[in-house]
């Protein structure tokens, strides 16, 4: 249990998708201006990353190795994702249309998250079972969705800061960013995968 | 505040535009704009996200609500939703289906130690919170607390990068 525990923590904050593995930008650039939206996007990368993991870790082990399949694992792992957005965008709609007003708008943005596709490619790297990846999987997504909601605090308040004109807009993004991550570099001492 | 519109109170709101759609004497039916996810990036027109504002999509995403402000079909106004509502539809749609099924995966998986066991107690706990998700959904659409509410017309010079 504690291997599991320590597995999520070592994820989320020593090897955070986005400060360390520099996975997902797009997103961590484009959809931080504001927390709620940032809010709305981490919550649903961090269903579909989980599952994505999930079935992924299903498709590597019962067709991809069996058959001699793993040239074709990125395509393969690409259809994958799209199928669980596909599938989560039906169930919401389907459970609440309510919701899917709210939150709908989401959902396509992740098939173009690169993050979904590196973390089950690196579960498969990393030879995980199904509750290791299932597990990496969430703790990758948990880290994505704190920095996303971090990053977006910071630069709202970026945005009533005085800025020097150079630096206005995506350069102070950028250094805000590298700060950040180095103090992520802080959690480096608790675990490493 | 105009009439007919609904007073934004102290809250902190989402807000964004929509376009009225169609009307009649008591209702209007709203069509969301593309918003500011999108909109502002300048590789929108490159970007697979921006299917997300296709008009199949976007037509999936009318709504209705009360025309006390006697809206007309074309009219733009400015509709907003409670920062605190967006994270709870968040939690029910995600959080809950999510949890359930990780929950049943780790538990199954100390119980009995194999993977298969594992699996099916995942997709077991992930349909058991897809059912919680729709009771708890419905019963929040029912008293209306995930319903966006009118704030205003859209005033000149105003674009889909509110809130």
């Amino acid at each position: 249990m504690q291997e599991l525990i320590l597995l999520i923590v070592g994820t989320a904050l020593v090897n955070n998708v986005v400060l360390a593995r520099f996975l997902g930008l797009c997103s961590f650039m484009g959809v931080t201006t504001k927390v709620d939206t940032a809010v709305g996007l981490g919550m649903a990368t961090t269903f579909v990353m989980t599952v994505s993991s999930v079935l992924a870790w299903a498709v590597e082990t019962f067709l991809l190795v069996p058959y001699g399949l793993g040239y074709l694992r990125t395509v393969t792992f690409i259809l994958v994702i799209a199928a669980v957005v596909q599938f989560t965008e039906s169930v919401v709609r389907k459970v609440s249309p309510s919701l899917f007003q709210t939150l709908g708008i989401y959902l396509p943005l992740i098939t173009t998250n690169c993050a979904v596709l590196g973390i089950p490619l690196l579960n498969v790297h990393d030879n995980f079972n199904f509750i290791q990846s299932m597990l990496n999987g969430f703790g990758a997504a948990l880290g994505f969705s704190m920095i996303l909601a971090i990053f977006a605090g910071l630069r709202e308040r970026l945005a009533l800061a005085e800025v020097p004109r150079l630096f206005m807009g995506p350069p102070i993004g950028f250094i805000t960013a590298s700060l950040l991550a180095l103090a992520f570099m802080g959690f480096s001492g608790i675990h490493t995968n | 505040m105009s009439v007919g519109f609904a007073d934004a109170g102290g809250g902190h709101l989402v807000e964004g535009i929509a376009r009225v759609v169609a009307a009649d004497g008591v209702k209007v039916w709203l069509e969301p704009e593309q918003t500011s996810t999108c909109g502002g990036c300048a590789s929108a027109a490159a970007c697979a996200g921006k299917t997300g504002q296709s008009d199949r999509r976007l037509k999936a995403r009318r709504f209705a609500v009360g025309n006390e402000a006697g809206l007309k079909v074309g009219d733009r106004v400015v509709i907003g939703m409670s920062e605190y509502a967006l994270i709870r539809a968040s939690t029910i749609a995600y959080a809950v289906p999510l949890l359930s099924m990780m929950a049943g995966a780790v538990t199954a998986q100390l119980t009995f130690g194999s993977d298969a066991a594992a699996m099916a107690a995942a997709a077991g706990g992930l349909l058991f919170g897809v059912l919680v998700a729709r009771v708890w959904a419905g019963r929040l659409q029912e008293s209306g607390d995930l319903s966006p509410h009118l704030l205003r017309r859209v005033g000149p010079g105003e674009d889909c990068h509110v809130g």
